[in-house]
């Protein structure tokens, strides 16, 4: 990392993402992004990652065995 | 917590026949691909909607709310998956270093952080981008997985996740982000090597 600056913002990154950020360090973090490109650089990736996350769905679902279904409909009785 | 879920719950614990099959292929859906991302292995995946399903059917008058029920669903989810025949798949239990995850002066090069730019060539590659995240995700040591899966993939809140794997919220925020920032190396690492083979060919 470029500098000790750098690597506090480091640590915050996924707060921030996560909206969880104390409003402080919140400002400290935006404050340092303006200034640091590659700090910026590295934040859209990690954001991209976490995007890439969030829309990852598995495919091919199987259908529920008729195990599970009798369980569930019977209990529902 | 993805609203399909309650929605879903709710829908059985109402007893309401019409919506019941729906309601039953939902939560097949949610148990089967929780365990898919869990695994990795179809066989598992199955096994854990199969055994989940039918506890969920033994509990579902004992929870009176649908949010409450759904971490309990993850819960049973998470150790079943665990408990599978084919946990080796499991990475032995490690730490993920926060310093060892910081990046290094070169992945802050212009030319490292380069390689996030989306190109028309990486979304024909989307397919082979996608079998990576997977590599990556089960590459992950288990409780970060699961922190990953459950935060970021199956979209529950941090309270949510912490409660599902019987730890702390702060707990939950770490391993979260060194969860993600491994899964972005490793697909930073992709997206260069890519990069450098397409130099390859065109000189």
């Amino acid at each position: 990392m470029p500098d000790r600056r750098c690597k506090h913002i480091f640590t915050m990154l996924s707060d921030y993402l996560n909206a969880e950020l104390p409003v402080k360090n919140c400002r400290d973090l935006e404050c340092h992004l303006k200034g640091c490109e590659p700090c910026i650089a590295y934040f859209e990736s990690l954001k991209n990652t976490v995007e890439a996350c969030r829309q990852y769905q598995v495919r091919k679902i199987p259908a529920p065995s008729q195990k599970v279904r009798e369980a569930l409909l019977l209990a529902l009785q | 917590m993805n609203t399909q879920i309650e929605e879903a719950l709710k829908t059985l614990q109402s007893g309401n026949r019409q919506d019941v099959e729906r309601a039953i292929e939902t939560l097949q859906g949610v148990v089967y691909g929780f365990g898919m991302k869990v695994c990795g292995s179809h066989e598992d995946a199955q096994d854990t909607a199969q055994e989940t399903l039918i506890r969920l059917a033994r509990q579902l008058r004992e929870f009176p709310d649908a949010r409450a029920l759904a971490v309990w669903l993850y819960k049973v989810a998470k150790t079943q998956c665990m408990m599978s025949r084919r946990k080796s798949k499991f990475a032995p239990l490690q730490m993920l270093s926060l310093d060892a995850l910081m990046p290094t002066d070169s992945a802050l090069s212009p030319a490292g952080t380069r390689s996030w730019q989306v190109t028309p060539e990486e979304t024909v590659l989307k397919e082979e981008l996608r079998g990576r995240l997977e590599d990556a995700i089960l590459a992950l040591p288990k409780h970060y997985r699961l922190v990953l899966i459950l935060r970021d993939m199956e979209q529950l809140d941090t309270r949510e996740v912490a409660e599902v794997m019987g730890i702390s919220e702060d707990t939950t925020k770490k391993r979260l982000h060194r969860a993600r920032v491994f899964v972005r190396n490793a697909l930073a690492g992709y997206v260069q090597d890519l990069r450098e083979g397409e130099s390859k060919s065109h000189a």
